[in-house]
């Protein structure tokens, strides 16, 4: 007995994927990967998943009759008036940083909303309005990733949860948080029965979780990224941390030796972040109260843009061996679409809260 | 990639402080080895997550037991294996929320806790012999009985037109003489209908019907969005979107949108798909799996909160025209005009209300029809079906005709001297022996079509389910 309809249809003739989207209620959770960098949301439609991202990023520009004429002119730029500025935010940010030579601003730090960032609530949720329609159907089920707490930094933490669950809510609908190395492990380790240890590589930290059976039992985060690289190359090399992250992402490939400055710095840079990130494992695991007990060797997935340069599993799996962790390790590898794995696995945990 | 994991292994294998390896008959293990099997990554989650629930639960009764008893019923129990997976924050969250906190046990004095202490370790003893089972990967379970649709406004009865006709039609709309107008723009010609009725002593007429005897009320039960002046830009989009997923699939006769705009989808001459495994009678006449014999009229409805949603008046009127029209046109008897829910079953299962649109709450009267919900149920008067528990959870109980059906049986039961379960089980198999014959017509009918060239035929596999498209 069923009370909608497909079944109607499956005995009518051969069901299609579509029908899913059509007929059944509440078809439509949405998973959502608040980033520092980038935002990324996605949802099912039919048997694939759809994800559409915009950066998390802002720069503002005198306003002018001119300017604004201009920016209206172009349908990709998202902006708005905030007095005398006009504020351009998302995806077009970098073009317009690269343009005027200037520093893009982020509303998040650290993994968090930026507390040094007056406009950090304000371009937020401007950028979450282009990802987010509103609810369909009241109490539709939303997954949004939290990082996990640095130490000292839990307060803060509480804060910028609260803050965004409130806005899904206020959109319509049902909004849970979820740890985001364990939705690394939601969407890439389902074959490992949800067992192993994800780790998200994004812009503001590096974030991994160990859980066993879908529970975490490990969740810990750095306060090095992306940015912490952009930040420290623009230092050295004397450019801007928007000009390092455009050059980075144009193709830096860390398994060959480094051809000039920029790269050697590069290089330096994500080692760092690398040692960083095995010792915090190492050290979370080994001090950890109470862990499953398996004899099972864990994979490891790693996931985020920072995760994306050539070379980058390799670093990571040689850093590794220098410092054996205290579990055995199946595997490192990098997660299908390393962008959007946090937000699938969002999607897979709202589909289950639904 | 194999070489790396097998190195890496080894090398920390050397250090390995709490990897331990888990003992025979273990919960965890059992959790594993069952969700293995499933592929679907929800579904797998659900199990999971609803395993580990249970043996919360139980946790959480351990908890009552004093200090020393209750560490030796951890060991006793295995439950020690389980403790560090059970957690009431398991996505992680900073503030987990719509998460009880976990109640504090209450103190127990001694007797009491000795008893549970005995009855947890009977349990643990039959838990470490048997598999480990959550509920299925499926539905949870629903908790409270919804309606499916509203009662409505009842609209003053007014006198059935003598005659409907065609006044006018355009490129893409007709406009008939009560009013009704009918947005052709999605219309599509399907396969012709053909069909042989029963007569409930004779069984299988010979003669081969092709006009329509009657007019199944459906709700669309659609993900579309809300009524409401918010979503106007995206309004029309949705029921654009349902009507042409209903056309490329044949689905109903006709659909009336939220606004009481009535769309043809498949003509009138033709089968559509729509009725699924169903019965209806009327008289000695017995009409199986209604694709062929009914004309589907849908109601766009939305899917909310395990329920949909009533009507409009807007669709209302639309659907008394339409059905003023159809009835007219095809001189289709007043109880044969007949909400789908009434008529939907089971066949494996033997159940009624397969689906329930319009199992309560059809406007019978606003229609000017006689109210088919006190009427004693075909499907279980004439064929034995019966329902579950899950019927009674969504409905509350099931339609004041289905319970006059059952009164028939158990009269017929106690005539006869034997039981209602005997009696069911006669009818029971006259269902499968009718089913069966009306199979056969149809795959010869189809294998002549086909013989003599027919457009567009199908031939099915035999075994496949035929009744639908």
């Amino acid at each position: 007995m069923a009370e909608n309809k497909d079944h109607l249809w499956k005995v009518a003739d051969d069901a299609q994927d579509r029908i899913e989207d059509l007929v059944k209620a509440g078809a439509n959770p949405l998973g959502m990967d608040v980033g520092t960098s980038k935002v990324v949301a996605s949802r099912k439609s039919g048997k694939e998943i759809q994800s559409a991202h915009q950066l998390n990023a802002f720069i503002p520009v005198k306003w002018a009759p001119f300017t604004e004429r201009t920016i209206q002119a172009q349908s990709d730029i998202a902006w708005y008036r905030d007095g005398e500025d006009l504020v351009i935010y998302g995806s077009a940010t970098e073009r317009f940083a690269n343009m005027f030579n200037a520093e893009a601003r982020r509303p998040m730090a650290d993994g968090l909303l930026n507390p040094r960032e007056k406009q950090a609530w304000p371009v937020l949720e401007a950028i979450l309005q282009t990802l987010v329609p509103k609810a369909r159907t009241a109490g539709e089920t939303l997954a949004f990733s939290v990082p996990a707490a640095i130490a000292g930094k839990e307060a803060e933490l509480v804060y910028h949860e609260a803050v965004l669950r409130k806005y899904f809510q206020g959109l319509g609908y049902r909004a849970v948080a979820i740890n985001e190395g364990l939705a690394v492990i939601f969407s890439e380790l389902e074959d490992q029965n949800f067992t192993g240890i994800g780790i998200s590589c994004g812009g503001g930290m590096c974030n991994a979780t160990l859980a066993y059976l879908s529970i975490p039992s490990i969740m810990f985060s750095i306060a090095k990224g992306g940015d912490f690289i952009d930040r420290s190359v623009g230092a050295v090399v004397d450019e801007h941390a928007t000009r390092v992250k455009v050059l980075k992402e144009e193709g830096l490939d860390l398994s060959r030796a480094p051809r000039d400055k920029f790269e050697k710095a590069l290089h330096i840079y994500y080692e760092d972040l690398v040692e960083s990130l095995v010792e915090g494992l190492r050290r979370a695991i080994s001090t950890a109260e109470k862990l499953p007990r398996t004899d099972r060797p864990l994979p490891i997935v790693l996931s985020g843009g920072t995760a994306k340069p050539r070379g980058f599993r390799e670093l990571f799996e040689r850093t590794l061996r220098s410092r054996a962790l205290p579990v055995d390790v199946a595997e490192v590898r990098i997660a299908s679409d390393p962008l959007t794995a946090t937000a699938r696995g969002a999607l897979i945990a709202a589909m289950y809260e639904k | 990639m194999a070489g790396t994991a097998v190195h890496l292994r080894a090398r920390q294998n050397e250090k390995r402080p709490t990897a331990r390896r888990s003992g025979g008959g273990d919960f965890v293990l059992s959790i594993e080895e069952k969700s293995r099997s499933i592929r679907d990554p929800v579904a797998k989650l659900r199990f999971i997550r609803r395993s580990l629930a249970r043996y919360q639960e139980a946790d959480r009764k351990l908890q009552a037991v004093p200090t020393p008893l209750r560490t030796l019923l951890y060991k006793v129990t295995r439950f020690d294996r389980v403790t560090p997976l059970l957690t009431t924050n398991p996505n992680g969250a900073a503030r987990p929320a719509g998460r009880p906190e976990p109640r504090r046990p209450a103190r127990l004095g001694l007797p009491a806790a000795s008893l549970l202490a005995g009855f947890a370790l009977v349990a643990a003893g039959y838990q470490a012999t048997r598999p480990v089972t959550a509920e299925p990967a499926g539905e949870a379970p629903r908790l409270a009985p919804r309606p499916v649709a509203e009662t409505l406004p009842v609209l003053p009865q007014g006198v059935s037109p003598s005659r409907v006709w065609l006044v006018q039609s355009g490129d893409r709309w007709e406009l008939y003489s009560n009013g009704l107008r009918v947005d052709t723009t999605y219309a599509i010609a399907g396969e012709p209908r053909r069909f042989r009725a029963f007569h409930v002593a004779a069984g299988m007429q010979e003669a081969v019907e092709e006009k329509p005897v009657g007019i199944l009320f459906h709700t669309s039960e659609s993900d579309i969005w809300p009524l409401e002046e918010s979503f106007n830009e995206k309004l029309r989009d949705s029921s654009q979107g349902l009507l042409r997923y209903l056309r490329r699939n044949h689905v109903y006769h006709y659909l009336i949108d939220r606004f009481g705009q009535v769309f043809r989808v498949v003509e009138e001459t033709a089968k559509a798909n729509h009725a699924g495994h169903s019965v209806w009678a009327r008289g000695d006449l017995v009409f199986l799996n209604l694709n062929n014999a009914f004309l589907g009229v849908s109601f766009e409805t939305r899917w909310e909160g395990g329920r949909a949603l009533p009507i409009t008046e807007a669709q209302l009127a639309a659907g008394r025209s339409l059905t003023d029209y159809l009835r007219k046109r095809w001189e289709i008897a007043a109880d044969l005009c007949v909400p789908h829910g009434l008529t939907s079953v089971n066949p494996r299962k033997r159940l009624i209300g397969h689906h329930l649109d319009w199992a309560r709450g059809f406007p019978f009267e606003a229609f000017g029809l006689p109210d088919q919900y006190a009427r004693p149920a075909p499907s279980v008067a004439l064929f034995g079906f019966g329902y579950d528990e899950r019927l009674v959870r969504v409905m509350g109980r099931p339609w004041a005709g289905v319970r006059e059906a059952e009164r028939i049986l158990a009269d017929e039961a106690a005539a006869r001297g034997t039981t209602v379960d005997e009696v069911r089980r006669e009818r029971q198999r006259r269902f499968d022996a009718w089913l069966a014959e009306q199979t056969s017509d149809q795959d010869a009918a189809d294998a002549r079509r086909v013989a003599a060239g027919a457009v567009g035929a199908k031939v099915r596999a035999p075994g496949v389910n035929r009744i639908g498209g």
